[in-house]
């Protein structure tokens, strides 16, 4: 039952999220207009993607600090969630984009970001592939694990602060208060962002044990 | 230093290493020229001298730890421990791609002339920029290593983490060549230093996890 609660609340939350998301009044903003709910489907994408890639870091030290073969399970199962929340996010910035924007890809600090965080998950997926040896794998995974996240940590926290974006409320600064998040917004995007983590938490869980039947 | 002098040696035992490293560098470079007939704009320039910094070095870090078969390997954790290893792995990439980028920087000037204003601030960008692409390098050219011997690994797991150096990088120097005041540069400067010195850190601790058998 304790495994439970977690799953309907996040189920819950990403119910609410999804119908109340469409339904909700929104300021009116030029240019963004109705396209601004897409910060419900979109921006809640980053959000889980960014806690499931820390949750596999985390899991990536301890594992170098346990040397137990299930925290390598855990990381792997996590970032494989992350990136499939990054190729969620992705699909729903790109649409936006080509009707806000007029294109569906920019040269833009947040895209450039995304493609990089991609480009380094595959990589650790193609790395992990090329060792046999199953603690060596681990071993090594979990050195390129930590160096990356780090990297991409700065990459798309700290490098876009000091460059201008197009994202909306930027200039300088890649957070979102700054730009008209009142209330009825913070209503819906809060829960989505918590009730998606908590999906995401599930089909780690799913995968984990996945991995562990099968081995 | 014993490790110094030996990387040093195995380099010069090994010429050709460095002389098909040379070659690419002038060869690349002439083509340049020959395509754009001298006559490129200070950040088309810019540009093109860290893409060419950047396949050189992606290219030489490849060989990195090529010499480290299974025999050197364990030669190695004879004679030194990991972190005394990375350390001296670090100085000499460090000073190896110090000497790559300056040399790209000097063909380049050849060809097509030199539009660096703040000569000082550049040299700082090229000092700061060929450290961490070695601190990058050099780490995975090692996890590279424990793959066994898969030479293309390196250049597909550095590539994407030499993004956030190589960004900074080029966005220094092309304030160098604008002509910047050192005093308007230290925000770039001061981020790019950092940079360095947080991967260097992880760099150096986490190499002995990699580093055992």
């Amino acid at each position: 039952m304790k495994g439970r609660i977690y799953k309907i609340l996040g189920l819950v939350l990403v119910a609410y999220s999804l119908v109340y998301g469409l339904l909700t009044e929104i300021p009116n903003l030029p240019i963004i207009e109705q396209s601004i709910r897409n910060l419900f489907y979109h921006v809640s994408m980053w959000f889980a993607m960014v806690a499931m890639m820390a949750a596999s870091f985390w899991n990536a030290i301890r594992f170098l600090g346990t040397d137990s073969l299930s925290k390598d399970t855990r990381s792997i199962s996590l970032a494989e969630t992350g990136m499939f929340f990054s190729f969620m996010g992705l699909f729903t910035g790109m649409v936006w984009a080509k009707f806000t924007w007029g294109a569906w890809w920019t040269n833009d600090p947040k895209l450039n970001g995304t493609a990089i965080t991609i480009l380094i998950y595959l990589a650790y997926f193609v790395l992990r592939n090329s060792i046999d040896d199953e603690r060596k794998r681990a071993r090594v995974a979990a050195v390129y694990n930590i160096f990356a996240f780090v990297m991409m940590i700065v990459f798309i926290g700290i490098l876009p602060r000091m460059t201008d974006s197009l994202h909306p409320g930027n200039g300088g600064n890649p957070g979102f208060n700054s730009y008209d998040l009142d209330n009825r917004l913070r209503a819906v995007f809060y829960p989505a962002v918590l009730g998606w983590i908590l999906v995401g938490t599930w089909i780690a869980s799913l995968r984990y044990r996945l991995r562990v039947l099968q081995s | 230093m014993h490790l110094l002098a030996r990387f040093y040696r195995q380099e010069v035992r090994n010429s050709n290493v460095l002389f098909s490293l040379g070659l690419y560098l002038l060869g690349v470079a002439y083509l340049i020229y020959l395509l754009t007939g001298n006559n490129t704009s200070d950040a088309v320039w810019n540009t093109l001298l860290w893409v060419v910094v950047f396949f050189g070095t992606v290219q030489l870090s490849s060989r990195s730890f090529e010499f480290e078969s299974e025999q050197y390997f364990f030669y190695y954790q004879n004679i030194a421990t990991a972190k005394q290893t990375i350390v001296a792995k670090l100085i000499f990439n460090s000073l190896y791609m110090i000497a790559l980028s300056g040399a790209a920087w000097a063909l380049f000037s050849l060809f097509f002339g030199n539009p660096v204003y703040s000569t000082g601030l550049f040299i700082i960008g090229l000092l700061l920029g060929a450290i961490g692409f070695s601190v990058v390098l050099t780490l995975t050219s090692g996890i590279a290593q424990r793959t066994k011997g898969n030479a293309t690994l390196s250049a597909i797991l550095a590539i994407p983490l030499l993004f956030p150096v190589l960004q900074l990088t080029s966005a220094l120097n092309l304030q160098a060549i604008v002509g910047v005041e050192l005093a308007d540069a230290t925000n770039l400067i001061g981020a790019l230093a950092a940079l360095d010195m947080g991967i260097g850190l992880l760099a150096y601790l986490l190499f002995p996890y990699l580093w055992q058998d």
